[in-house]
């Protein structure tokens, strides 16, 4: 199935198929991601929601024994092309964890930490930046007269705005957030979909959830995955309420099995 | 009230029990050797433990070996450490020999009124260089000067142009203090010679090393060092058992086996051996001198 | 069936009999426990009493801070401070040269290398480090020494230098396996946070990994430290035991001697009850004391570290230092004066510009780097390194293997030594180290592991706990020549056991008892606290708690604490030197008041005493290493077979 949105597209994959050692996990999967805009990736546990994510910033390179094929384009570049430069790609396109995962440094030096590894030594420009972040985050007025704590001693809501931060300091084009909310409370959730939704205004931000209000809340586009294969894709209001495919209908109605 | 009657009792057990998983443990390992055999009838049996002077040890050894030869239900257990070891363990009673290659101290005979030492062997001191090294001889006071430090260069000494090391013994040893009694008299040893814990280890040391100099029993003369004549009187005298025996070669010094009370049973037929024709002829035959006139 | 009988069980005598045998088995394992806090208190009192007269016949300062060591001169001087300036001299070298090479490789190891070489080297470097210390100090007396001298062109090898390269690659294993085991324990979701905001590889070790593991890492190197400090055999036979404090103090060829070279060479030869024998002690206590407190400053350290790390409290004071940029500068500013100024004391003043400038370009390129070329760079720093650490260890390897092989025949090893054990084998030697080992583990392995369950399961962290942790802390550090020389005035001399088999057994006992405790308690703890809560609620005892529910699990950990302790009682010369071992024996020892021989000790004599036995000295130390590699093997096995089994009890 080959959803295809109209605006600007950013990131695109075709026919990409993965695999852990002998398991596929991704099957011929193509999908178009417009820019500017919040696209969300729903599906049942294991249906390769992250797989599919983690292809976007190439973070499967860490697993051993993980090999894609197919192609997967951002700015129309092939990014699993030898010689293309992975680091780069990793600047532009952000990304957020499931759990939050601040380093065991102060909250100012997790925040400081992408400006400096790319090369900013300005003590000025990295407290504006620091400051920016945050408060693009909704975390500054927080965290603002204890910002040389360890990050760890922040509440977990306030670590994945933390990571958020940390991700917006880079300045990427797109952010991949990986149920972002799954380890968190009600309240730090919608502070966190909030987040999402001024997010949208500057960036492209990519959604896993296994959420689907949240997917219908946040979400501009949706693409629903079952066992490594994108079912449908399309703009949520559709998915969610004309679905096309049956298994589609079946897995948003809670009729699964 | 139970509180009260086990807090005195529960630790004794506790011990008791410890106790018991000690010796379990300790006899457990004492079967897994084998014991020594019970000898044949003829000589005399048993069990000797001589300890102490690793200068004493080679000759103790050759000898145990030898008496052990002939009398097989004899077993002689000799081990280094070092002459205090070998006397403590002597006042101590328990080792029945104790090697010496010094006299007794004060502090020794104050502590141990019983002891008695038996000279088996005297031992001459060579002072060894590489096999390389052109000096021609030493005099005494040359040793001196080279081991205070005062001279650093062979040249000084008649040698080629290389720098003097010295090497010599812990300041435990007997055999330094002997060295320091003849040589060095009341000048102090450098502080920067190279101290070393054994014979062998200076033998060891100086065999490869050109500017080295050390000094050793006669018995660790081999080809691998060369003992160095030392001028008495204006004539050079090569260390050898010849000269140490009819004393012109100056640094010579006796060698004992130590016993509490006196000796007797195996101790004391060791110590005869030791003394007798052919115990006096291992100890010869292990570099050392005789003693029996 | 019949609940009415049971209900009239006679309920409160049951009840007052399991909590008699409750009280019983708990003041059992308490008392396990004391043994360690005792034997430690009892060892340093030993040794303060011993050397009191010392200090109180030629005075407090005078002995710690007299610059002459000479027993022998008149007036004899006891001057501690050569000596311990030997030490910390030696020590620190050490520290520079295997701290940059092991946290290298563990970093190889834990980041960077494929998983196939992993976990090939990983196990090769745990093998080393059951390499027994007078392997090392042999064949740094046959070769580094003499090649130290060739190409320096000096008058003598022994020195600093010697000293310090070879405890250097000794400590290598230990701080390279528990800095490995730090790095791989990172969580993966920090490197990929960092990875994912587009940080290289480099990037991401250096800013990420390394600090999240310093606490682990700082652990490594003071372990490594502590057994630099109370190393004494191989220190011994290659540093020249010159009792003079180095000047300038950075050139590294002079040589010195060290605390425990002092213990090691003196304590033989010394007169028993003589002002030189108490002095001797009062080495003793200043050498335990430096251990004390390198073991308590490093737990204190520590503490701060895990606390900033964790995130409990405020950031302490060291990690912002260690972290602020301009401080980071500073160590390698620091690096480079140092290096010059050894390059000036052992080559003259025109190496050490050379080098001096060198460093200050080097400062002045990194920063000019861009990303791709730092990490090249530092990748290649890395993998030279490891090429260094791999290369030192088999050129050691090699050296004994090929050199020992030729001496190991039947009669080598079923046969007793002749002349000298020049010829002849060393059966009773591998007889007595059999015996020595298996009877130092029957005495500590009970003890061991009942403090253990003290500490894990019968744990209230009151006083009393955390006096028996610190006890178990400081048997931990106290070097083992220092068990050497209490083993021989307590258990030989005083409590005349002589110099038997017995003497050697209850020394190296109370030596590996720490490893025990600690490994056993390491293991008690890792069983989920939910099995108990589940036996406890069913009505069980905690005693029957402990042996039916928590003890199978461990004891996959508690073995292999147990068979470490084995190669390392194995392996050690220094506690038997005085207590145990002879040099030489027809038959093997028939009660546990005979002396033995052991192959470390056989090894040592034959290494410095016996001219002309060089093929069976390497014959010996090769059926050493075998043996104390087999049992390290075995260890490994096991552990990887319980790991492959996921911990759980076959
Ligand atoms: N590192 C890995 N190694 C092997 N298999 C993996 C790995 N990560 C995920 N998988 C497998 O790939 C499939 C998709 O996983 P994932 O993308 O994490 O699913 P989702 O995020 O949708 O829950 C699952 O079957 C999972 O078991
Ligand atoms: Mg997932």
């Amino acid at each position: 199935m080959t959803g295809t949105p109209a605006p600007g597209t950013i990131i695109e994959t075709r026919g990409l198929d993965l695999w852990y050692g002998p398991c596929q996990a991704l099957k011929e999967i193509t999908i178009l991601i417009p820019a500017n805009r919040v696209t969300a990736l729903i599906g049942p546990s294991g249906c390769g929601k992250s797989t599919l994510l983690r292809c976007f910033n190439r973070m499967n390179d860490l697993v051993p024994d993980c090999r894609v094929a197919g192609l997967a384009l951002y700015h129309g570049a092939d990014i699993n092309a030898p010689g293309y430069d992975v680091v780069e790609l990793r600047k532009r396109v952000g990304m957020v964890f499931q759990k939050p995962n601040p380093f065991p440094k102060s909250i100012y030096e997790n925040v400081a930490y992408g400006p400096r590894i790319h090369g900013e030594r300005d003590r000025a420009t990295l407290d504006a930046v620091v400051e920016r972040s945050l408060r693009s985050a909704a975390l500054w007025d927080e965290v603002e007269d204890r910002l040389q704590e360890p990050a760890l001693g922040l509440s977990g809501g306030q670590q994945q705005r933390l990571c958020i931060a940390r991700t917006l300091a880079v300045e990427p084009d797109v952010i991949l957030m990986d149920e972002p909310c799954s380890a968190l409370d009600p309240i730090a959730t919608a502070k966190i979909e909030n987040l999402i939704d001024d997010l949208k205004k500057r960036y492209t931000v990519i959604i896993v959830t296994h959420n689907m209000q949240q997917a219908a809340r946040v979400s501009e586009f949706t693409g629903f995955m079952y066992l490594g294969e994108l079912v449908e894709y399309g703009e949520t209001l559709q998915v969610f309420e004309r679905p096309a495919e049956r298994l589609t209908e079946n897995y948003i109605t809670g009729r699964f099995g | 009230m139970q509180s009260h009657r086990s807090t005195l009792f529960l630790p004794g057990l506790a011990a008791v029990v410890i106790g018991a998983l000690l010796v379990a443990g300790c006899t457990g390992t004492g079967e897994t050797a084998t014991p020594a055999p019970t000898g044949p009838p003829g000589g005399p049996a048993g069990r000797l433990s001589v300890t102490g002077s690793t200068t004493v040890l080679p000759v103790a050894q050759a000898l145990a070996e030898r008496y052990m030869d002939l009398n097989s239900g004899a077993d002689i257990q000799v081990s280094g450490g070092g002459s205090s070891v070998g006397i403590a363990a002597v006042g101590e009673k328990t080792a029945e020999i104790g090697m010496a290659s010094r006299g007794l101290k004060d502090a020794e005979t104050a502590k141990y009124a019983a002891l008695e030492p038996v000279a088996i062997a005297r031992d001459g001191i060579a002072v060894i260089v590489h096999p390389s090294n052109a000096v021609a001889h030493l005099t005494l006071d040359q040793v001196r000067e080279i081991y205070a430090g005062n001279v650093t260069n062979w040249k000084d000494v008649g040698g080629q142009d290389r720098q003097i090391v010295a090497i010599g013994r812990d300041s435990a040893s007997g055999t330094r203090e002997f060295f320091t009694e003849k040589v060095m008299g009341t000048t102090s040893t450098t502080a920067t010679m190279l101290e070393k814990n054994s014979n062998g280890a200076i033998q060891s040391s100086v065999a490869p090393n050109p500017g080295a100099i050390g000094y050793v029993g006669l018995g660790y003369l081999d080809a691998t060092v060369r003992a160095v004549p030392l001028q008495v009187d204006g004539t050079a005298v090569e260390p050898s058992i010849e000269t140490v025996a009819d004393g012109r070669y100056p640094v010579a010094r006796e060698l004992y086996f130590v016993t509490s009370g006196g000796a007797t049973g195996l101790a004391q037929e060791f110590i005869a051996f030791a003394l007798s024709g052919e115990g006096q002829q291992i100890v010869e035959k292990e570099g050392f001198i005789p003693v029996a006139a | 069936m019949h609940p009415t009988s049971t209900a009239r069980l006679p309920a409160p005598a049951r009840a007052g009999r399991s909590h008699l045998e409750e009280h019983a088995i708990r003041a059992l394992w308490l008392a396990c426990a004391l043994v360690a806090v005792l034997a430690v208190g009892f060892i340093l009192a030993f040794l303060v009493v011993y050397g009191l007269p010392a200090f109180a016949e030629i005075g407090v300062l005078e002995v710690l801070l007299g610059d002459s060591w000479s027993p022998t001169a008149t007036p004899p001087a006891f001057g501690i401070l050569p000596l311990a300036v030997g030490t910390l001299l030696v020590t620190l070298g050490a520290m520079l040269f295997a701290v940059p090479l092991s946290v290298a490789t563990a970093i190889y190891l834990g980041e960077l290398a494929p998983p196939r070489v992993r976990n090939l080297v990983r196990p090769a470097i745990e093998l080393l480090a059951g390499i027994p210390s007078v392997v090392f100090g042999f064949f740094g007396l046959i070769v580094l020494v003499e090649w130290l001298r060739v190409s320096f062109a000096v008058p003598s090898g022994e020195s600093v230098l010697a000293g310090s390269l070879l405890l250097g690659v000794m400590t290598l294993p230990t701080i390279i396996s528990v800095s490995e085991d730090a790095i791989s324990s990172v969580p993966r979701e920090f490197r990929e946070g960092s990875l994912a905001l587009g940080a290289t590889r480099w990037q991401t070790i250096r800013r990420v990994v390394v600090p999240s593991a310093l606490p682990g890492v700082t652990a490594a190197i003071i372990l490594g430290m502590g057994r630099a400090i109370g190393e004494t055999m191989a220190v011994m036979m290659v540093t020249g035991n010159a009792a003079v404090i180095p000047s300038p103090i950075t050139d590294v060829l002079s040589p010195v001697r060290t605390l425990t070279g002092t213990l090691g060479i003196e304590m033989g030869e010394v007169a028993i009850g003589s002002l030189h024998y108490h002095a001797l002690f009062a080495v003793a206590t200043v050498l335990l004391v430096i251990t004390l407190a390198v073991n308590l400053g490093a737990s204190a350290i520590l503490r701060r570290l895990n606390a900033s790390a964790t995130g409990r409290g405020s950031p302490s004071r060291l990690a912002a230092v260690l972290g602020r940029p301009r401080a980071g500068m500073a160590v390698p500013v620091l690096a480079a004066v140092l290096a010059a100024a050894v390059a000036h004391s052992v080559g003259g003043l025109l190496p050490a510009l050379a080098v001096f400038a060198a460093g200050l370009l080097l400062l002045a390129a990194v920063p000019r780097l861009s990303r791709n070329q730092a990490e090249k760079a530092a990748f290649l720093l890395l993998y030279l390194a490891v090429a260094a650490v791999v290369a030192i260890l088999a050129i050691i390897l090699l050296d004994i293997v090929s050199k020992g092989l030729p001496a190991l025949s039947w009669e080598f090893l079923t046969g007793s030594p002749r002349d000298l054990g020049r010829a002849g084998g060393i059966f009773p030697a591998i007889v007595g180290t059999l015996c020595l080992v298996a009877g130092a583990i029957a005495l500590a392995l009970p003890l061991g592991v009942g403090a253990a369950i003290h500490l894990a399961e019968y744990r209230r962290e009151n006083r009393l706990t955390r006096l028996i942790r610190s006890g178990v802390d400081l048997l931990n550090g106290t070097p083992s020549i220092v068990f050497g020389l209490f083993g021989f005035t307590f258990f030989v001399l005083y409590l005349e056991f002589g110099v038997s088999m017995l003497a050697g057994q209850v020394t190296l006992g109370l030596m590996v008892l720490p490893t025990i405790i600690r490994t056993t308690e390491e293991a008690l703890r890792q069983v989920p606290q939910g099995l108990r809560e589940g036996s406890l609620a069913l009505g069980a005892t905690q005693w029957q708690t402990v042996r039916r529910v928590v003890l199978p699990p461990a004891a996959p950990g508690i073995l292999t604490g147990t068979i470490l302790s084995v190669g390392r009682a194995a392996g050690e010369t220094a506690p038997i030197l005085f207590t145990a071992a002879v040099f030489s024996q027809r038959h093997l020892p028939s009660s546990l008041l005979d002396p033995v021989m052991a192959l470390p000790y056989h090894l040592f004599v034959l290494a410095t005493n016996v001219p002309g036995a060089q093929q069976n000295t390497y014959g010996t130390a090769l059926v050493l290493i075998l043996l104390v590699g087999a049992v390290y093997a075995v260890t490994i096995a096991v552990r990887a077979r319980y790991r492959a089994a996921g911990g759980a009890p076959g």
